[in-house]
């Protein structure tokens, strides 16, 4: 197996360790805190979490800058290059 | 005789580029549609929980939706090295685990009529939010098996890469939904 195989697979099963504990962590949150406002701050704090870590790591969001990054800049600059083969 | 240049055209976007954009636009827009059933929670029931919720079904539902993003992640990574056998047996357990979540909110809802039925407050935001999700969850198993049987029948790895990615991310997206569901449902009060 590739080494790039193994490091993503690594990632995949710390990502989930950590969504696991996260989850655990939110249900015992719910069972000790009465307090509903402090309740509320606490789970929504683990759930942006989780959403963060499932979105950076297993959708790679890191990856989008640079498609958002090539279609900006393409709309805005002219290539010289492009321009050359297309004359 | 004169020519006229036709309107230039940007060859820089490949496919793959606007495969992508157009995905996560189309995921944005399905996340305010859930933004806004989850507010509906607070602004129909308040904070108020039932105690008949189970909370073990919920808990249950959440680790197998979790552990179902885990296997598609690596269907994805599998099919991007090129091993496409992986790839085929991660999409199958992604399904499998799927279709045991559908079953799972089939019987939470079973339990849901008899302790608070769609006429009660709380009844509307559970069979709303849940409806609304697992609908999302058998597209996601649907395409998942679209995506297999394609697998299956070609061994182009670059053909299927895009498409394993796309239905993965569809699937990822159906998990942070329900990493939101989860508290708003069961665990606040």
């Amino acid at each position: 197996m590739h080494q790039a195989i193994r490091d993503s697979l690594k990632t995949g099963w710390v990502v989930i360790a950590v969504l696991a504990v996260l989850t655990a962590v939110e249900f015992l949150v719910a069972v000790v805190f009465d307090n509903t406002a402090i309740l509320f701050t606490l789970l929504l704090l683990v759930a942006l979490l989780k959403a963060w870590l499932i979105i950076q790591y297993f959708m790679h969001f890191g990856q989008l800058w640079k498609h958002v990054s090539d279609a900006w800049y393409g709309m805005l600059i002219d290539d010289p290059e492009i321009d050359r083969e297309e004359d | 005789m004169t020519f006229h240049h036709a309107p230039r055209v940007n060859h820089r976007f490949d496919s793959l580029t606007i495969n992508r954009l157009g995905l996560w636009l189309f995921l944005v827009s399905d996340a305010s549609f859930f933004l806004a059933l989850l507010s509906s929670r607070f602004f129909v029931e308040g904070t108020t929980t039932p105690a008949d919720v189970d909370q073990l079904l919920g808990l249950s539902l959440t680790v197998l939706l979790l552990l179902s993003s885990l296997t598609a992640y690596r269907a994805e990574v599998s099919a991007e090295h090129g091993d496409l056998s992986g790839a085929k047996q991660m999409l199958l357990a992604t399904i499998f685990m799927g279709i045991i979540f559908v079953f799972g909110v089939g019987y939470e809802w079973h339990a849901a009529f008899k302790h608070f039925p769609p006429s009660t407050g709380f009844g509307t935001v559970l069979f709303t939010l849940t409806g609304v999700h697992v609908t999302h969850v058998i597209s996601g198993v649907l395409v998942l098996i679209l995506v297999y049987f394609r697998v299956h029948s070609t061994d182009s790895v670059v053909d299927n890469q895009w498409s394993v990615e796309g239905a993965v991310k569809w699937w990822h997206f159906v998990d942070v939904a329900w990493v939101f569901i989860y508290p708003t449902l069961y665990l606040i009060r």
